[in-house]
Order: structure tokens, then sequence, then C-alpha cells
């Protein structure tokens, strides 16, 4: 029996975008843009998706701004407190509110950015989660005891993921790529870091102060709403929040000379794993290496590659093998990464990921696999697109690199001139073996 | 006039077209469809459902249906090689996903409209044309062998303990394996075995194609008649045995080296999604531990006042986590049960922690909800229910589970249903469906003989805290926790390395 109600037709009308066959424009919305006279930024994007509305908070500070010795995992930390509520609003009357408005509400970091997200039904709701969002960014309050009990649960997340020797390797990988960048620890920090966080209260106070302003945050809203009202809401409540001023420096980090190498034990029997890192550019839309490098990651490493073919599915070598150039607001990792079927093959496996990039250096890439690799990547974003609060996560990430939606568009346009010599020069520019940092893992005897 | 017209036998066209759609469903030997046009969407999502998942295994072959099913979406078809496929298909972004449960199993995919034709091509031939090569079906074995003995019971101690729950519930029970198998009989499975499952299984009646998006009109009678190629049929429906309660605190341990301790306890429910007792349970479940939410009262004790993890919860039904924190779909079953899910903790805290959850679990039973939380969770449910289908996959699965369950838009019963809920009612629900004295326990930790130790001996298990200035009343509540009774006996309690667990069926002999 087919169905169609009423309901399922009015949730269904979800977003329509042009072919993109026909269209240059990945990101096909309009938006607006307002800046507030405290420098807070509104990225507004009405969208006729009826009823939801996405409403982000981006806080332009991540892993990335905890340059001070015994401060990792710090903006992981503060992102919790920020659930604490105000003296308007404690934490329970906070909770209330949203549980009754049924929104999904969370937070996450990153390496560049902190953010926040209300995810709600219902356009006359607007208005109250304006101002309750506008109260914790303004008024957030919280004691020292609440400090110390919210550590506690960092160390509870920390402890979630601690079977997983995924982590680990990135762990040391980062660890052992960089020696001064902040980007050397990982998101949730070092753990004896995290085991400090309860006698943090003063410092927490101090960050607070440096980045939670609006002269460093960005407000991104999606979907069934009217824009006038939404600036209204906008000015009324965020109006009164002070800037920082503050300006962090993250440290640069030199030039590595020479080929680095790590090995670690996991205590328990597991895969092997293997990951390899390349110092690579910040993003950047307006050069080529990043986006070149994107492609790159693409044509040699994704799943209709040859060394993908080879590797995993007609050796049998792998369990997994794949590309994360993650873009990011300064120089990053380029990494290459394998879970490999036994400790053995570790050795060929990371030989026949260096004689891939070799032959990248040497070869230009076919147009035909350039052109397929383009159409992945535009198709990938617009399978991201078809709901409101698709559109708002996937801007989110772009937003935070540039602070501005028209970065996505940039980028697209700049994947389309790009031409197999600019793929090989970048490999000859990145790809040199005294760049490289090699993390290998097998597992230990212990039960 | 001449638009109109062709709009006209447009809408003859599609009233037809359904006609004989619904004809096809009533028939159950047939392919049956679920449908959810949107003219102008541009994406389309596909959910090709069959009624078969691992309880569908034999003894001996657990594993066989999830091995199958990979071969067609994880290899070659006749025509084309996995790496043919993987090439064509790239382009397009889009991939054929898989997921097996124990009743039902769904191979899903989104693609856009600028690629429909050249992906449902693929899609058509991979799911009847299977190539069932030599070379697929070893590479896919083993890293089935390899997710049961290195991922699953080394990498992963949340969803490993989740495992041991079920292991522990359905002992016995064609539920009673995890869906990828066992390792000595993934071992034993031949590529004959799999040809002559996917012969026996994937028949029309067995299948139920999903279509949501901006398709052609003309798209569900192509696949019709495509699939019309299978044979027609089903497999006899499943009549599952009774579930075996807990007698007792019933514990399985699994010991291994780590610094922290995954905790899940539950039991069988007698009712599901499909009774009316359901939502009053739903309610009660929801107050006592909504997933991944600050209204989860188990979060609020154990996380937000103490600090002990990261998350703590509760669940009414058998819940896999979708996008963001939303339940998944295409999990539906005929048995459901009750579950509680403790996020790894520190390990010195595990008997403190284990007491403080039953302990909470008591009262909830004794107890029952409040007035004021009642009227919180119900409105919370109501609105919250309304983000549970945003994307396209996400509204035609709510829309098929609608349908195993026996409703009409199960999303929409949900808004009148709740309402007519009383207090009462939950309360009721409480007493008749949640119990504290009769779980299965499944603990994954180091040192668990020290732990069975304590815990038949009910050592005070006091623990402290990085706060020196913690809030008096949690001072007190700790000293009735520390030494709250739990009734374990030391025959109820199982301990095996975690290694030799998912070897054979059933749980690890301990003796």
């Amino acid at each position: 029996m087919t169905k169609f109600t009423a309901a399922t037709l009015i949730l269904l009308l979800l977003l329509s975008v042009p072919s993109l066959l026909k269209s240059s424009k990945v990101f096909p919305y309009d938006y607006q843009i307002e800046v507030l006279e405290n420098g807070l930024k509104l990225i507004s994007i009405p969208l006729n998706n009826p009823h939801i509305i996405s409403y982000y908070t981006i806080v332009r500070s991540g892993s990335r701004n905890e340059v001070e010795l015994g401060k990792s995992g710090f903006a992981h930390f503060f992102e919790h407190m920020m659930f604490k509520g105000t003296q308007k609003f404690p934490r329970e009357a906070y909770e209330d509110i949203l549980t009754k408005l049924g929104a999904g509400t969370n937070g996450y970091t990153t390496d560049d950015y902190t953010c926040y997200y209300v995810v709600f039904a219902g356009g006359e709701n607007l208005e109250k989660v304006v101002e309750l969002q506008a109260d914790i960014f303004i008024n957030l309050y919280y004691t020292e005891e609440m400090l110390k009990t919210e550590a506690s649960v960092i160390e509870g997340e920390y402890y979630r993921s601690v079977s997983n020797p995924g982590r680990k390797i990135y762990e040391i990988l980062r660890d052992t790529a960089f020696e001064k960048h902040s980007y050397k620890h990982t998101v949730i920090g070092y753990f004896e870091d995290i085991k400090d966080m309860p006698n943090q209260f003063e410092y927490s106070q101090l960050y607070r102060k440096r980045f939670y302003a609006p002269d460093n945050t960005i407000i991104l809203v999606a979907g069934d709403y009217d824009h006038e009202k939404l600036m209204e809401y906008i000015k009324k409540y965020y109006s009164g929040w002070e800037k920082s001023g503050y300006k962090i420096v993250t440290p640069e980090e030199p030039l590595q000379t020479k080929a680095k190498r790590a090995h670690y034990v996991w205590p328990t029997k597991t895969l092997p794993r293997l990951t390899i890192g390349f110092h690579g550019p910040a993003y950047f839309e307006e050069k080529i290496d990043k986006a070149a490098l994107n492609l790159l990651a693409e044509i040699a490493f994704s799943r209709s590659s040859p060394l993908y073919q080879k590797l995993v599915i007609e050796e049998q070598k792998c369990l997994t093998l794949y590309a994360s150039f993650a873009d990011r607001r300064d120089p990053y990792l380029l990494t290459f990464n394998s879970t490999v079927k036994k400790d053995e093959d570790l050795p060929y496996v990371e030989k026949a990921i260096f004689q891939e990039l070799e032959r990248l250096k040497k070869e230009p890439v076919s147009e035909e696999i350039l052109a397929d690799v383009k159409s992945n990547l535009k198709y990938s974003f617009a399978n991201s697109m078809g709901t409101t609060d698709g559109v708002a996560s996937a801007l989110a990430f772009y937003i935070n690199l540039t602070a501005d939606p028209a970065t996505v568009n940039k980028l697209f346009d700049l994947y389309e001139k790009l031409t197999p010599e600019d793929i090989q020069e970048m490999a000859r520019k990145y790809f040199k073996k005294t760049n490289s940092t090699v993390v290998t893992l097998t597992g230990g005897k212990a039960k | 006039m001449r638009k109109m017209k062709y709009y006209l036998w447009g809408i003859l066209f599609l009233g037809i077209s359904f006609l004989l759609l619904s004809c096809a469903k009533v028939n159950p030997n047939k392919v049956s469809f679920e449908l959810l046009p949107l003219e102008g969407n541009p994406l389309v999502s596909f959910r090709i459902l069959l009624k078969v998942g691992s309880a569908h295994d034999l003894s001996g072959k657990e594993g066989l249906c999830q091995l199958t099913f990979s071969m067609l979406a994880n290899g070659g078809s006749k025509s084309m090689t996995f790496k043919e496929i993987s090439k064509n298909l790239y382009p397009l972004a889009a991939r054929v996903g898989l997921r097996v449960d124990k009743e039902m199993s769904v191979f899903t995919g989104q693609i856009h409209t600028d690629n429909l034709e050249k992906y449902y091509a693929i899609l058509k031939d991979m799911l009847l044309n299977p190539g069932f090569r030599e070379d697929d079906f070893t590479r896919i074995k083993t890293n089935h062998l390899n997710f049961l003995q290195k991922t699953l019971v080394g990498s992963n101690d949340e969803q490993f303990g989740k495992e041991i729950l079920n292991l522990m519930m359905y002992e016995g029970h064609p539920y009673g394996h995890h869906e990828t198998g066992t390792v000595e009989a993934l071992e034993s499975i031949t590529l004959d075995e799999v040809k002559a499952f996917y012969q026996e299984h994937f028949r029309q009646g067995n299948i139920t194609i999903g279509l949501a998006g901006g398709y052609p009109s003309d798209l569900p009678a192509k696949v019709r008649e495509d699939f019309s190629s299978l044979p027609e049929g089903l497999t006899t429906p499943l009549e599952l045995p009774e579930q075996r309660l807990p007698q007792g605190l019933e514990i399985v341990m699994a010991d291994k080296k780590t610094p922290a301790t995954a905790l899940s306890m539950g039991y069988p429910l007698p009712i599901s999604r499909a009774d009316d007792d359901f939502f009053a349970l739903w309610i009660a479940g929801s107050h006592f531990g909504e997933h991944r939410q600050h209204l989860s009262h188990l979060f609020q004790k154990i996380r937000e006042e103490r600090g002990q993890n990261y998350g703590d919860y509760a669940y009414t039904e058998h819940f896999i986590q979708g996008r963001r924190k939303f339940p998944d779909t295409n999990y539906c079953r005929q048995q459901q049960y009750f579950s509680i899910w403790i996020r790894p903790l520190t390990n010195s805290n595990r008997h403190f922690v284990l007491r403080q959850a039953l302990r909470e679990l008591k009262k909830l039973v004794e107890d029952g909800i409040s007035r004021e939380r009642f009227e919180l969770v119900r409105t919370y449910l109501l609105n919250y229910t309304k983000l549970y289908a945003q994307t396209l996959g996400e509204r035609l699965g709510w829309q098929m589970d609608s349908g195993y369950y026996g409703y009409q838009d199960f999303l929409e019963e949900v808004q009148k249903r709740l309402l007519k809920i009383k207090q009462e009612d939950v309360n009721r629900a409480i007493k008749k469906y949640l119990n504290f004295s009769n779980l299965y326990i499944a603990i994954i930790t180091e040192d668990a003989e020290a732990l069975k130790e304590a815990l038949v001996a009910n050592t005070p298990s006091p623990i402290t805290y990085a706060n020196p200035n913690m809030p008096t009343e949690i001072l007190e509540e700790d000293l009735v926790i520390q030494s709250f009774p739990l009734a374990v006996k030391p025959e109820k309690v199982k301990i095996a390395p975690n290694t030799e667990f998912f070897q054979k069926a059933g749980l690890p002999q301990t003796d």
C-alpha cells in the first residue's frame, strides 16, 4: 500500500536545488550576512523547508587555541561548561525549556572551532531560542565546584574511547609530527592535562574572556523563519555582549627536515595499523595548494583508486585504506591510514603508499580520473544539502575556516580549474620523505 | 489547455501505477512498495528491505545471512567485478549500504537525480545478478572474522558490552548470536552455502522496496518489473520461542586489560511498539534514560551530579543511534528488551556505579514518575519526535517500520497516543514491566575476579571526588549507595577472557 499523509508531505517538502549538471554552484542558497557593532556576525539562510530551524553558534576557538603548556583539551572542556546555565536560566531551567521544545541540542569541539547547535521545530519558538542562547553566551555562570565535577566527566569521555587503538595511533602521529604548533595534541588533550582540569577554574575564566566573545563568534541560522524577525531578536539579545579584542598567535611549526618514525605496542590483540603524515598547507581558497591536494587524496586513495583496489580488494592485505587531508586554519597534516590484516604486511603496505606517491610525482593523472574526482566531490557535497540541518552543519565547517559562506563555491570553482599538472606539482612539493612521519601500531600479548 | 491534458494523463498514469503497486502488496508472494514521491526534489533515496535477518541463520552457520548480503553490497555482480562497480559508482558519489539485524536487512542508497539512471542500473545488477566470486567471498569472510576476533572484542568496549548482553538475553534463541556470526561458524561457511541462502531468501515476497524523493513517475513500475525476475514466495515467518527471563542478577564479565569498565544490563520485555502499553513505558524509559539527552535521570545522577562518565541511558526497545542522536530505522523485532547502558568509567568506581544504577532503577519501580516529570517528558517526546525524520532515508525508514508494527504512520500515531497517556498509565507500566532484582548484567573490566568477590560479599564501595566541596546531599546519598546491597550469588557470575567471546555459539564456557 502506498501511503500519503498530510504530515508526511509537509515533512517531506525538502529542499529543492537545481541539477548540478546545469549549475556551477554547489551551494545554491541565498544568504544574508549582518554584523552587529560588537563584531558578532550573523549568517542567515531562510529556506523553504517547513517547520525546522537550525541555530548554530560557532566559536572560532578549538584545540588550535591551546597554545599554553598544560592547557591541552581546554577548548573541549569549556564546551562542557557552556551547558551549566546562567543566574537567569540555571542549568535545570535552561534544560527544561529546551526539553519542552523537543529541541535537539549539543556541542562539539574541533581543532579550530567549537560549535553549539539547537535544532527545533516551529518559528514561534525562535525568539526563545535566541534569548536562551544569547543569555548562556553572555551570562554563563558556574562555580569552582561545578567545574571540578565536570572535569571528571572529561576523564570519563577519555575512557569512552580508551579501547580504540585508532585513537592512540592518531594521538601519536600528531605528537610526533608536530614540534611546536598546538595541533600537536588532539582535541581531548593529553591525559595528564585532563587530570589537572579540576584545578583550572581561574584559567577557565580567562579562556572565556579571550574567546567567548562576539568578535570571535558567528551565528548561523538556517530554516523556516523570517529574516527581519531573526535580526530583531539577534539585536535585542546579543547587543550587550562585550568584545574581547584578543588575538591568538599560534606557534609557527618549523620546517621538518628529517623523516620521523614511531611505533606503539597496544597491550592486547588488535589488527596492526599504519598512518603516514606529511605537513601540508592550511585551507586557502585563493591558492591551488590545498584544493589540488584534496583532489590528489581522492585520486590516489579513494575506493575506486588503483592502490585501494590492489591492497584492499585484490591482494586483501588491508582492511581499510584511506587518505585524510583535513582542512584547517593553520598548516596541518596530510595523512594516509590503513588497518592491515597481518603484522608482517605493515612494511609492504607502507612501501606501496610511498611508491604510489612517487608515481604521482612522475606521472600526471588522466583527465578522465580527474573528472571523476571532481564529480564525486560535487555530488558528495550536494548529497549533504537535502535538509535544513544538512545545510547548516555542512556550512558550519566552512564558516569556521573563513567566516564567509562564499568560500564553498570558490573552493568548488577552484577544483574545476585544476589540471593534472597542478596535481603533479603539489605531489612534488609536499610528498618528500623528509617531510614524513610514519607511525605503526601492533597488538600485544596481554589477555 | 494542452498542458492540462498532459497533466490529467499524468495523474491517470500515476493512479494506475499506484493501483498496480497496491495490488502487488496484497499478494504476499510478490515484491511490495513504500513510495514517497517528491517532485522537484534533487535526491532519491532507496531502501530495499528484506524480512530476513540473522535470526534466519541455521544453527552452526551463524553469520550466513550477513555474509550473503555482504556479497551483494560489497562484491561484484555477474557482469561487473567489485572493482568495476566501485569505479562506476565513484563519480556519482554513491554507494550501496547494508545493515543486517535479527529479523530484517536493508540495502540503502541515496543518489542525485542527475545520476539516478546510472545508479539504479548498478544497484539492480548488484542485487539481482550477484557474481558470488571466490575472491570476493574470501575477502568479505576474512573481514567478518577480523571484526569478531579483533575489532569487537579488542577495540570497542561500549559495543562489546551490548553484544554480551544480547548473548545473555537470548541464549539458545534465534536472536542469540551476533549478526556477523561466530568464528567457528563463519570458518565453516562455504560459497555454495552463501549461494543457497540467496536462492532461498532473496525472494519477492520477502522484499519491500522503498523509494523517496524526486524520482520519475515510471520508476516504481520499472523496479517492480525488474524485481519480478526473482522467484516468488517468501520465507516462513519466524516463530520465536519464549524469551528466558533472568533469575536474580545474572552476571557475565569479559576480563581484559583496560583502565575503564563498560556496563550494559537489561532483560527481555513482553511488549513492543505494536502494543498499547509501549507508549506509557516509552515515557518511563525516556524519563529514566533518554539517549544522549540531559533529560535522562541516570545521566543527571551519574554524570551531572558525580562526573563518573560520559553518559548513562536506558531504552525500552532495541536502540541503534542514527544520524545525530536520533533512533535509526529498520531494526524492527517481534521481541524487545529493556536495557541500561553505562558508558565506560574508571575501574575504581565500577562497583559503586553498578550499585547506583540498580538503586535508581529500584527507586523508579517503587516510586514511579512524578507528575511534573511526566508532563515534561511527554511534552519533550511530542516535540522531539518531530525531528526524527528529517532526511529522505529517515522518513522512508520510519514509514516502512510503521507497517511492521501495524501503524499507518507511527510518528503521527505518537502525536495522538502520547496525548492520551496519563501519569497513572506510566506508573502502572513501570510496575508491570520494570524490575530491579532480575537482570542480566554484562561487564567488561580488568581483574574481574576481584569485582566478583566484592559483588558477592557486598563489600562497601566508597568513591572519591576531585571536588573537595561536593554538596552534602550527594555525599550523604553516596553513603547509602556505597553499601546498597546487591543479591549476587557466586554461581550466577561467569568470567571469561574477552578473546573467548564470539568464538562459538552462545556464551563462552567458563567451567
